[in-house]
């Protein structure tokens, strides 16, 4: 018999606040989470727009190691992974009913800790190779970030992290999905992190995909994404064991689907091929119908390209039912967080579906595609069964997650 | 009710210090060859004397990959592209069966290519942003690697990156076992790749990791272990599907574990890895009585080769000592991401031939040392069941069990 999965705790940090009420009420309101660049000089890019986090302290959340030693993307992660736990109402350590070695991390990422070969950079071209020290080999790797979550709280389960660029997260909370129904953990933490870097900003802005002042998914006049940071985490656990200890449960986390374009490294498939065998996979994975789906959170990115091809591939797999399912990008307030990005929006999901409640997608004044609802502007409350939530990398990786909800 | 669908070998595909072919690779090892050599990749001024790494050298990737056009494609990309080729050419998985149905990747890595990033960020730093080359960015994602094979070889299955230090490799064998065990793929490439740059050299010297001569897995003269590149890769599929095309069977992936220390003391390793052994011989429905024979993860480090022996000595007891013992890395060096790959795929030459490579060097292990059957001679033994164990400096571990194919050797 299959276990099932809840989704009973969340924490995500991101550019328009921290903490699961914070960020929601963010969101529903249509927060924006833009503005200049601080954390180094933009003058020679046609861009200067960021989705920065401003204002994080990791002191709060770091209790077993000294955030001085730890790279920006662990720090997020931890704070996102430590407001999770609390918010599933687990105290690691205190409670006997959870064993260590049977509660893991699974996370996603982009560029793992780029701050830090961005600090072995700067040594090398001036010439202080010898300044090198250890902390890079015990930071840098993207590995380290699903480490300090692990050590942070004492999982010695399951240890992975799976860097499928900006749909990492979906990814991480998919393996997370596969550990659990086959018995090997009994909670895992998934999600993803990514932090801000002139590396990201610089290859997005060669790209030519950086927006000049706002992000407009699915508009008409769409000019690009915004590149952010940022974590969000999930509590998972069995279905029944949730219920057993009276936890809220937020979301079954139903179903994944994986795919790969093999096409190009930073475009879709022109007929969004992959996008669409990533979701059918993942609704036959939740035992779901298209039409049965109540909200999609779209990848969304709005850059020109991205948006087309990601209508033409849900069109390819919601067919008629499409029109009468909303579709939202936050990514419109919150830019795109890289490996956080489709963790923070698994979280909207969850969300939407425990509240039935839906974010909008803001700037959106010209829809591209008439007959298309993408939540314009103002959130929508309508009964929200089953939520899909879609995410597409460089590299072709293409993943889809489902959450439905759990009645009592 | 159905049986649990089956994870087989059909191929394998390496590019290694020793060698191009899985049986290159387990005759030079059978031999005792070293393949580190002195570093020519990187200028090593200031960095030491007589510095030595597991470089593959000469490596023309044309003689894998043709005439397509490999600029946009960095070192790490090319090892694993030609170890790509090399599996799907040796399973029978030509392009025209690959345009028909999927096969998927699942790669593990630490760095995918640390130098790819480095140098775009420094260009941009030195020269501006206009002279960072959006091609570089592309390869700069860790998932880099595995994008390039998709696209080079069309493999439109699943598609994933598995990070976890020294563990990537096993990792990544599991992960995707476990993909073809619950249906969502019925074939996988599986492994790693790796690449040795001046940037993870540097950092690993740094952090202390490396020795200072050859390394020596197990043996008391041990003090760190040498960088290797390269990639190993499996290719496996669901076993009826396998036997349906009429694919050559080579072994069985007959279980997985995994666990992590989160203390990070050698106590907390040696735990992890017991249970990750634990958890895969559970997972293969056997026991320490029926494994003949252990691809150690050891490379030389002093406190993983120690966790490492006490692992294994807990979980098998008094058996530990008959144990017949190989450990690659005396010979191949630290690959991280790739060392999986290399010790399956040379795992797959011993349930072949019977032949278990001996640990080169090992001379003199410290008192009260378990593994017993830790030798520098290269033996026979009948191996049917064979455990693999990883086990990485940030504390991830690993253990997967292969077996022969039935009927088999």
């Amino acid at each position: 018999m299959d276990i099932r999965i809840a989704v009973t705790g969340l924490g995500w940090v991101t550019p328009i606040g921290a903490g699961r009420e914070e960020v929601w009420e963010g969101l529903l309101a249509g927060r924006s989470g833009f503005a200049p660049v601080e954390s180094f000089d933009t003058r020679l890019f046609n861009s200067h727009l960021g989705a920065e986090v401003r204002g994080f302290h990791p002191e709060p959340f770091t209790r077993r190691q000294d955030p001085a030693t730890l790279g920006r993307a662990s720090l997020l992660a931890i704070a996102a992974a430590r407001m999770a736990l609390e918010d599933a109402g687990i105290e690691p350590g205190e409670d006997p009913s959870w064993k260590p070695e049977r509660a893991g991390v699974a996370m996603g990422t982009t560029s793992g800790e780029p701050l830090e070969v961005e600090k072995l950079d700067d040594l090398l071209l001036a010439g202080e190779s010898e300044k090198v020290g250890a902390e890079f080999i015990s930071n840098y790797p993207c590995h380290q970030i699903a480490t300090h979550v692990a050590r942070e709280f004492g999982f010695a389960g399951v240890n992975v992290m799976i860097p499928a660029a900006c749909a990492a997260g979906n990814y991480a909370l998919g393996h997370a999905l596969d550990t659990l129904r086959s018995g090997r953990a009994d909670l895992m933490l998934a999600g993803g992190a990514d932090a801000f870097s002139r590396i990201t900003y610089t290859g997005f802005s060669r790209l030519g995909a950086i927006a000049p002042e706002r992000c407009q998914p699915f508009d008409r006049n769409r000019k690009g994404m915004i590149p952010g940071e940022g974590a969000a985490v999930l509590v998972l656990e069995p279905l029944e064991r949730a219920r057993a200890r009276g936890a809220r449960i937020y979301a079954e986390l139903a179903g994944y689907g994986l795919s790969c374009d093999a096409h190009h490294m930073t475009a879709a498939h022109p007929e969004g091929d992959g996008a669409a065998r990533a979701m059918e996979r993942a609704l036959a994975d939740a035992g779901a119908r298209p039409e049965e789906v109540s909200y999609i959170s779209a990848h969304g990115t709005g850059t020109p390209t991205n948006d087309r091809l990601e209508v033409l591939a849900v069109r390819r797999v919601f067919g008629e039912a499409l029109p009468r399912i909303p579709m939202s990008s936050i990514k419109s307030m919150i830019g795109h967080t890289m490996g956080a990005a489709s963790a923070i929006e698994a979280a909207v999901c969850a969300l939407a579906v425990a509240g039935d409640l839906v974010p909008p997608t803001m700037n959106l004044e010209e829809p591209e595609e008439a007959d298309l609802d993408f939540v314009p502007n103002t959130p929508r409350e309508l009964p929200v069964r089953i939520a899909m939530n879609n995410a597409y990398a460089f590299g072709g990786n293409n993943a889809s997650v489902i959450f439905r909800k759990v009645e009592n | 009710m159905s049986a649990r669908p089956t994870v087989v070998v059909t191929g394998a595909g390496v590019l290694s210090p020793l060698g191009d072919s899985p049986e290159a690779l387990h005759a030079a090892l059978a031999e005792g060859r070293s393949g580190l050599k002195p570093i020519e990749l990187f200028p090593v001024d200031g960095l030491g004397d007589g510095l030595k790494a597991g470089e593959i050298r000469p490596f023309e990737p044309r003689d894998y990959l043709g005439e397509r056009n490999l600029r946009p494609i960095d070192r790490t990309s090319r090892l694993l592209l030609s170890a790509a080729q090399r599996a799907l050419d040796e399973s029978g998985w030509t392009p025209e069966l690959r345009a028909g149905r999927e096969i998927g990747l699942v790669l593990g890595t630490t760095f995918c290519s640390v130098k790819t990033i480095s140098e775009f960020d420094r260009r941009n730093l030195q020269l501006g942003p206009s002279y960072a080359s959006p091609f570089d960015f592309a390869n700069s994602v860790i998932n880099a690697a595995a994008g390039q094979a998709a696209i080079w070889h069309g493999l439109r299955g699943l598609n994933s990156t598995i990070s976890a230090g020294e563990a990537s490799g096993l990792l990544a064998i599991s992960y995707a076992a476990q993909q073809i065990r619950s249906g969502r793929a019925s074939a996988l490439l599986a492994g790693g790749a790796e690449e040795i740059c001046y940037e993870s050299f540097l950092g690993h010297q740094r952090a202390g990791r490396l020795g200072a001569s050859a390394p020596v897995p197990f043996d008391a003269r041990r003090d760190g272990f040498a960088l290797a590149e390269g990639a190993g890769l499996l290719v496996l599929e669901e076993g009826g599907e396998a036997r349906a095309r009429g694919a050559q069977v080579l072994a069985e992936v007959l279980g997985h574990g995994s666990a992590f220390d989160p203390d990070g003391t050698p106590e907390g390793a040696a735990r992890a890895l017991a249970r990750a052994v634990r958890i895969a011989l559970e997972d293969a429905g056997t026991g320490p009585e029926e494994i003949d024979a252990l691809s150690a993860a050891a490379n030389g480090s002093v406190t993983g080769d120690r966790a490492e022996a006490a692992a294994i000595a807990e979980v098998f007891g008094g058996r530990a000592g008959e144990l017949p013992v190989t450990a690659v890395k005396s010979m191949l060096g630290e690959a991280l991401g790739a060392s999986g790959g290399f010790q399956a795929v040379a795992l797959l030459g011993t349930l072949n031939t019977g032949i278990l490579p001996g640990i080169l060097g090992l001379e003199r292990t410290e008192e009260g040392f378990p593994l017993t059957g830790a030798s520098a001679a290269t033996r026979q033994v009948a191996v049917r069941r064979a455990l693999l164990t990883a086990l990485g400096t940030d504390g991830h571990a690993c253990a997967v069990v292969l077996g022969a194919a039935a009927g088999g050797s």
